[in-house]
């Protein structure tokens, strides 16, 4: 996490990413894509749960590359917007300490009619997780300490743990 | 960002997630110019067993631009440049 990174954005026209160290506001993300051309909204939140592979999560901790992260978001919710004519297309992930329980990622489109913003949504959150130079490090109780998780395959990345004792 | 404008003759190189777990540090400056096919060398130099366990599933940024490793032939990282290792990705 750097450390003068409190919240940084890029907005073009109908599009808004941002990198946030604060609580996601949900109320917010909605009244960006909000609009009299749009009949459907689609809000995806995805969460921070407390195990994985049956394991019990401490906490989960993001890090990113600001500025390259932002340019990949933009670059994304272009396309995405533009394939599926979108009204308008935010997204916010949440860097830090993600307290368990707690939303890591919004990311909420509108569009004049549902099909079109369902399909958007879930491919916006797709090539985020794909793409985004967001890395997520999952904090475990007991001796396993903490990995680096990896989006692409599946598996636990780098076991700190193991690293330290190198 | 933890790093700093690097001094002359020295480019920034950033470290993520994987990488800077290994590294031990976000960020350092390293000596320019350097060809970016000799980078890996370098930094296994420096933490030995990085290029194995980390690199070899890595991408690299220079000045927030992805380049290809297979295809680096010749391009020289240059006084000032800022470089990052990207690890596999994690958001969402």
């Amino acid at each position: 996490m750097p450390d003068d990174l409190a919240a940084t954005y890029l907005d073009e026209e109908n599009i808004h990413v941002e990198l946030t160290d604060s609580l996601l506001d949900i109320n917010a993300i909605l009244n960006r894509v909000k609009s009299p051309k749009a009949g459907a909204i689609v809000l995806f939140a995805g969460t921070t749960r407390d195990t994985f592979d049956s394991k019990p999560v401490k906490q989960l901790q993001y890090s990113s590359y600001p500025p390259l992260a932002l340019n990949t978001l933009l670059t994304i919710a272009k396309e995405i917007k533009n394939k599926h004519s979108l009204t308008a297309i935010a997204m916010v992930h949440r860097l830090g300490v993600v307290p368990i329980s707690e939303e890591s990622i919004l990311i909420a489109v509108s569009s004049p009619h549902r099909q079109a913003a369902w399909k958007a949504g879930e491919e916006a959150l797709e090539a985020c997780k794909e793409r985004a130079e967001i890395w997520k490090l999952e904090e475990f109780d007991g001796p396993d300490g903490g990995v680096w998780r990896a989006n692409r395959d599946g598996q636990s990345g780098v076991e700190l743990a193991q690293r330290r004792a190198e | 960002m933890a790093s700093t404008k690097p001094p002359a003759g020295q480019f920034n190189m950033l470290y993520f997630a994987a990488a800077s777990t290994y590294a031990k540090k976000q960020s350092e400056h390293l000596k320019a110019p350097l060809p970016v096919s000799e980078l890996f060398d370098t930094l296994e130099q420096l933490y030995p067993g990085i290029k194995e366990k980390v690199l070899s599933s890595c991408m690299l940024t220079v000045n927030l631009g992805y380049v290809d490793l297979d295809d680096a032939a010749g391009i020289k990282i240059k006084e000032g440049d800022e470089v990052a290792i990207i690890p596999p990705v994690s958001s969402g």
